[in-house]
């Protein structure tokens, strides 16, 4: 009978009932309905030990290094280094913006900032250069989802603590994927330049513009690689990598630049709090609905008729990314993730998918999630941003979503993408004489 | 509906200032967090003495950051949900459902809050954290641990203050449903904040 929350789980997510109080009532009532009075207070005590996680803290710290940076007017130096570089090519500043994104992902790790950050400041621009402003509203949106792809990535840290799995090594298997989706973006915004009536390149930046706008983003340019470079040397654990992000960023914004002053600073602390207290509430909340998904055998009776659909991993993979696709076209990614991962992980790495591959996989296409109608998040930030209407973004970001299920595909069929990286850094768990395959792709656990 | 009314604007003048209180609180304990992490790496790697507590005092100023941010972020909209359903259904239909959805999230706070001070004052409240000490005298000369009830309390702090938020979310919802929105004091801002 307990196996009966998930479905009234779902029914309470549909009619709008928020997903902290989901992931806590359906459980606490098929609880309650099967005698198991006792375990309700387990629940309870799940939720704060499931958030009395230090990893977790690394969340609030990236995003306040990101606040910081946008308050500090860093993302204003982002933009000007990207124009610098890529403002000459095939639809300009729609390529900036892109490329922007991509920068602007190594510092905060949040599509939502992203669009509004480089939104704000972009969608205009665009406009007054003679874009029309649906494009530049649809590009920013797409390409604010390399955000969470490439780390730091707020979503990723969910996951590997959810999940239990490495930080560094989902942070590590998330930089092809986010390179891929943003190349991928500049690809089609060329092809649709090429095509379309989008306003002449600007010149090319001469090698004084390219050095000195370098120069004016040497400082946040050097924040990913702080970041990376402390958890992959062994130096700092994620979390410790995230405090030091953040004074790297105060030291910039308010002593480098001067661009932010001590005033900003409660506002700024502020807006963490509040986000960080929303996902320990959740991630929380998930930790309990976990270890009732665990008691109701939910996992094994759904990983039967999963399997009664298909024994081919690709196959099954296939359906699951169709699955993923439509969870994120309702659903944000972190709660996705936290109801999701506990449930589906397990059966496809019985089937001898790599915890790391799927970690990625599941994460990339949540992320895309974001910017699916009806209702993905950036799609509506990107609207109250360039106050276009969320359908006609959802319209004109169509070329570009079709990019981003491309990649999907792509790093789900071949996991080399995503786990090179973290095999040559030595982040993946090998046995050992296993080749580099056999390490990234390991043989199907026996049922 | 004058009474409705009436209790609505009682608890957001009591909501109001005491969420206040716990957004100074979380803005302090925020910076003491990143703080208290430098501190941890300093100490490593600079004096090569590594701090015993560090990592338990953030841990602990950040459940209270959850603790007294919660409520704020829940009474202005910012706990994630697909409201799609409601916004499609007829408004009365739709009111309906989100007094019925308000009220099982009331259900849980309450019981979260039953279990909540029986854990704080129960068996598991009386350990003490494993690090964390105060002083019991001015000279600090005698410290004593934490006791880990100190931590605990943050969720129970956290989910009372919610489920007076949640009463007060109820009473909108009632007027709402009357057509005396007008006649509510406006809660700043409404966004969903997540890790996205």
């Amino acid at each position: 009978m307990l196996v009966w929350f998930l479905p009234l789980f779902l029914l309470f997510l549909m009619v709008g009932l928020p997903v902290f109080f989901g992931l806590l009532a359906a459980p606490g009532i098929m609880l309650w309905l099967n005698g198991q009075e006792k375990d309700i207070t387990l629940l309870y005590r799940n939720v704060y030990n499931g958030m009395d996680s230090f990893p977790l803290m690394a969340i609030p710290f990236f995003m306040l290094a990101g606040e910081m940076m946008n308050r500090g007017g860093i993302t204003m130096r982002l933009v000007e280094f990207s124009q610098a570089c890529v403002g000459h090519f095939k639809g300009g500043l729609a390529q900036v913006n892109i490329l922007s994104s991509m920068l602007f992902a190594g510092l905060s790790g949040s599509a939502v900032a992203d669009t509004s950050a480089l939104g704000s400041m972009l969608i205009p621009a665009m406009e007054k250069e003679g874009y029309k402003r649906k494009f530049a509203a649809a590009v920013t949106a797409a390409s604010s989802v390399i955000g969470p792809i490439i780390p730091p990535s707020g979503i990723m840290i969910i996951y590997a603590y959810v999940m239990g799995e490495s930080v560094a090594a989902l942070f590590l298997a998330g930089i092809v994927p986010g390179v891929l989706v943003g190349v991928g973006l500049m690809a089609v915004t060329r092809y649709l330049a090429k095509n379309g009536e989008y306003p002449p390149s600007r010149p090319r930046a001469s090698w004084g513009e390219k050095g000195q706008a370098s120069l004016k983003a040497f400082f946040p340019l050097l924040t990913p690689v702080i970041i990376l470079g402390g958890i992959l040397g062994g130096v700092m654990t994620p979390t410790e990598a995230s405090a030091a992000a953040v004074a790297y960023a105060m030291i910039v914004s308010m002593f480098i630049l001067r661009s932010m002053t001590l005033k900003d600073l409660p506002d700024v602390l502020l807006k963490a709090a509040l986000t960080a207290s929303v996902v320990l509430l959740l991630v929380g909340a998930a930790m309990a609905f976990k270890t009732v998904v665990s008691l109701s055998h939910a996992p094994e009776a759904l990983a039967e008729f999963i399997l009664t659909l298909s024994n081919n991993p690709l196959v099954l993979l296939l359906l699951i990314n169709l699955l993923l696709f439509i969870v994120g076209m309702f659903l944000d990614a972190g709660p996705a993730i936290i109801i999701l991962g506990p449930i589906l992980a397990p059966i496809f790495i019985s089937l001898g998918v790599h915890p790391v591959h799927f970690a990625v996989v599941m994460s990339v296409n949540l992320t895309v999630g974001l910017a699916t109608p009806p209702m993905g998040l950036v799609l509506f930030v990107a609207s109250s941003v360039s106050g276009e209407k969320v359908e006609t973004i959802a319209r004109a970001i169509l070329p570009f979503l079709a990019v981003e299920i491309a990649v999907i595909f792509l790093i789900t069929y071949l996991p080399q993408i995503s786990m090179t990286v973290p095999w040559l850094t030595g982040h993946i768990a090998c046995t050992e004489g296993a080749t580099y395959m056999q390490c990234i792709s390991p043989e199907p656990i026996p049922r | 509906m004058p009474v409705i009314l009436l209790a609505a604007r009682a608890l957001a003048a009591f909501n109001a200032p005491v969420l206040a209180v716990g957004r100074g609180i979380a803005i302090v304990l925020m910076a003491l967090m990143v703080l208290v992490i430098l501190a941890q790496i300093f100490f490593r790697f600079v004096i090569g003495d590594a701090l015993n507590w560090t990592e338990e005092a953030a841990r602990f100023m950040m459940l209270w950051v959850a603790g007294v941010a919660a409520p704020t972020a829940y009474r202005r909209g910012g706990f994630v949900a697909i409201d799609m359903v409601v916004l499609m259904m007829p408004r009365i239909i739709g009111s309906l459902l989100t007094l019925f959805l308000l009220f099982l999230a009331l259900i849980v706070l309450v019981v979260g809050v039953q279990i909540g001070w029986g854990e704080v004052t129960g068996f598991g409240g009386r350990f003490a954290t494993a690090a964390l000490k105060y002083p019991t005298d001015l000279g600090f000369e005698t410290w004593v641990k934490v006791p880990r009830s100190w931590m605990m309390a943050s969720l129970l702090v956290g989910v009372t203050s919610m489920a007076i938020v949640n009463v007060e979310l109820i009473l909108r919802a009632i007027a709402t449903m009357a057509g005396r929105e007008a006649d509510l004091p406006v809660i700043p801002e409404s966004a969903s904040v997540g890790a996205e």
